[in-house]
């Protein structure tokens, strides 16, 4: 079953470029991507419980590496094949994590994560005034050369590129996970003073995991860098590290796979929704808080413990749980595209703003029923959520 | 003469004007099982925090088989031959039984960061895992994870990893701590046979505990030595019954 689960993905995942057009291409390229950063970043919280504030860090040191190499390719100076430039640009990121993971791990918890704050920010103060670096506002721009009788002109091909580098390093994270390092990882999440009581030098190893991190980091960066021939020191900033905490943390940290639930479903849900609103992030942030407040494990965790019951219970027993969770969804969802479409446009607009269209009906922001409406559907939504989750301890509870 | 494995010269501690430890001297003797006891406060748990290298001296010094210690890092003491165990318990609760002592048995076989093949592929290491897992008594519960054992077996495997990298020597921070008559009786069990060919000082509460296991007795009140001795004289000490164990519990 688990077998032919992979192999149903990695054969969908062979056929986008032949199923679907190039801007949807260039869509699960970004998923990809994404993935591999946020596989990259979990294996710093999931094991070693480090939460990093700054691994954009390691994204743009990823992505700038990938560019200088491509302009030396392209300067006939280097001559390397084009697939294996995003290698350079790992090790980059690699060495930066050596030395920022060095001095970071010195501490845990709070003033790790401010340790790793501050370095993405000092490298995205630099970026905006070293041009000879980073090339200023502007950035860096190259282009791809061709090789072996590949063009690389085509969002397909570098497709490929992509797929052939994200997977094997999806699979080298999990591997590490199993090995005595990894392992190790997990008791210093755990309890590092035992660690240390058992002959281990905890700061080598947390050194060792930061930077096997920022190198995957930096190979989703470097990745990125050559299917978009530019980059500029945007890469470093808050958003893109807040981002892959939001990925991870939603699609579930505690599962290998949680992260790339989070990372390639709510990038496909931001380009597919990139023509409807403007206001993506304000749902993705929605998203994050009441992911937060109402399953703090994440997606994958949810559909665990669901695919659990399935396999245990009849399933007539489990439609009332999983229609309340779908009603719950539902209101959620709709609340909070009422709340931020409506207070968007009441802040940007002003008293100008009279009227809005949604849901296919015009909504007056000056009457109190225009308000009412997402109040009672939050209401509405945290009712069929508590009585979800009390349903779903009842039928955890006959299984057990 | 049996000479000293552990030698403490003239230690002392203070926590601002707070004088924890006062100029203490003290040998631990090869082979012995010797306990520390004293009422609450009396400096115990730092005692053994300073020897195990997780609080550092005020004063004075530490020796382990001749060799200064005080100053190093934990990690450091422990491959010098020193293993202990905690007064809470210190186990990885998100690893099974197995793995908690995996981590302790690899270290001693070098392979601390190894990234080429998986922790279970080592077969040395496996069949370590397995005996210790039998001594500790946990052979039955090798899959479980760590979290979900009961206390007791909790504190058996905290012992196990104290073991795991097989020390010489072993500290024992009260390891029969929050736990019934039976429980305990189990523990000082697992004690009596894991200390055979070790030296063992323990950090103890229970007089019925140190008096049926250990040779020698010191005895902290308020950061000083009031007394050290083969246990059964201890006993009969005077000042030890006034300051610690209360004259009608011995009479």
């Amino acid at each position: 079953m688990k077998w032919l689960a992979i192999a149903a993905a990695t054969i969908g995942l062979l056929l986008v470029p032949v199923l679907f057009g190039d801007r949807f291409v260039f869509v699960f390229i970004q998923m990809l991507t994404a993935s591999l950063f946020a596989l990259a970043f979990n294996l710093l919280w999931r094991h070693t419980r480090l939460l990093s504030f700054g691994h954009a860090a390691h994204f743009g040191a990823g992505m700038f590496a990938t560019i200088h190499l491509m302009r030396l390719a392209e300067a006939n100076v280097l001559a390397v094949p084009l697939p294996l430039i995003p290698l350079g640009g790992a090790l980059a990121a690699c060495l930066l994590g050596v030395v920022a993971g060095y001095f970071a791990t010195v501490r845990t918890g709070t003033y790790f994560a401010m340790i790793t704050l501050a370095v993405a920010e000092l490298i995205y103060a630099l970026g905006s005034q070293w041009e000879a670096l980073f090339g200023g506002e502007a950035g860096l721009s190259s282009m791809r050369l061709p090789w072996a009788g590949w063009t690389f002109a085509t969002t397909g091909e570098v497709y490929y590129i992509v797929l052939g580098w994200v997977v094997p390093a999806a699979a080298a994270l999990y591997f590490v996970g199993l090995t005595p390092l990894g392992r190790l990882a997990f008791a210093i999440g755990d309890d590092e003073t035992r660690v240390r009581f058992l002959g281990y030098n905890a700061h080598r190893a947390k050194t060792m995991v930061f930077a096997l991190s920022a190198f995957h980091a930096g190979l989703a960066g470097g990745l990125l860098a050559l299917v978009n021939e530019n980059v500029n020191y945007g890469a470093f900033g808050g958003t893109v590290s807040a981002s892959v905490v939001l990925h991870t943390f939603i699609g579930g940290s505690g599962v290998f796979l949680g992260p790339v639930i989070g990372a390639a479903g709510l990038t496909l849900l931001g380009a597919l929704l990139s023509d409807v609103t403007r206001l993506w992030l304000l749902y993705v942030g929605a998203a994050f808080v009441l992911m937060m407040l109402y399953s703090p494990e994440g997606l994958a965790a949810l559909f665990i413990a669901n695919l659990r019951l399935w396999r245990e219970l009849p399933w007539p027993s489990l439609v009332r749980l999983n229609l309340l969770g779908g009603l719950a969804v539902l209101a959620f969802v709709c609340t909070t595209v009422f709340v931020v479409e409506l207070a968007a446009r009441a802040l940007t607009e002003g008293a100008s703003a009279t009227a809005v269209v949604l849901f296919g009906t015009t909504w007056s922001l000056s009457s109190p029923v225009t308000w009412a409406i997402p109040i009672a559907l939050a209401l509405a939504g945290h009712v069929a959520l508590k009585a979800a989750i009390r349903q779903r301890r009842r039928l955890e509870d006959a299984v057990a | 003469m049996t000479s000293a494995v552990i030698s403490l010269q003239g230690i002392a501690k203070c926590f601002g004007s707070l004088e924890v430890i006062r100029h203490l001297d003290l040998d631990v003797l090869e082979g012995e099982r010797h306990a520390l006891i004293g009422p609450n406060g009396a400096g115990k748990s730092t005692l053994v925090g300073m020897i195990s290298g997780l609080i550092p001296l005020s004063a004075g010094a530490i020796f382990l088989n001749g060799r200064r210690i005080d100053g190093l890092a934990p990690e450091r003491i422990n491959r010098l031959g020193l293993g202990r165990s905690f007064q809470i318990t210190r186990i990885f609760p998100r690893l099974s039984a197995q793995e908690n002592l995996r981590i302790g048995v690899m270290a001693r076989h070098g392979i601390r960061y190894s990234l080429f093949r998986p922790a279970t592929a080592y077969s040395a290491v496996a069949r370590e895992v397995e005996a210790l897992l039998a001594k500790v008594r946990l052979d039955g519960r090798a899959g479980v994870v760590a979290g979900e054992l009961s206390y007791s077996e909790q504190r058996a495997l905290e012992l196990g990893m104290a073991l795991a990298s097989e020390p010489k020597v072993l500290l024992l921070d009260e390891p029969t701590a929050g736990m019934s008559r039976d429980e305990a009786d189990h523990v000082v069990d697992l004690i009596r046979t894991i200390a055979i060919g070790r030296t063992v000082l323990i950090v103890e509460h229970d007089m019925d505990v140190v008096f049926s296991l250990c040779d020698r007795v010191t005895v902290l009140a308020y950061g000083e030595l009031i007394a050290s001795g083969p246990a059964a004289e201890i006993r009969r000490n005077a000042r030890v019954q006034e300051a610690y164990l209360g004259t009608e519990h011995v009479a």
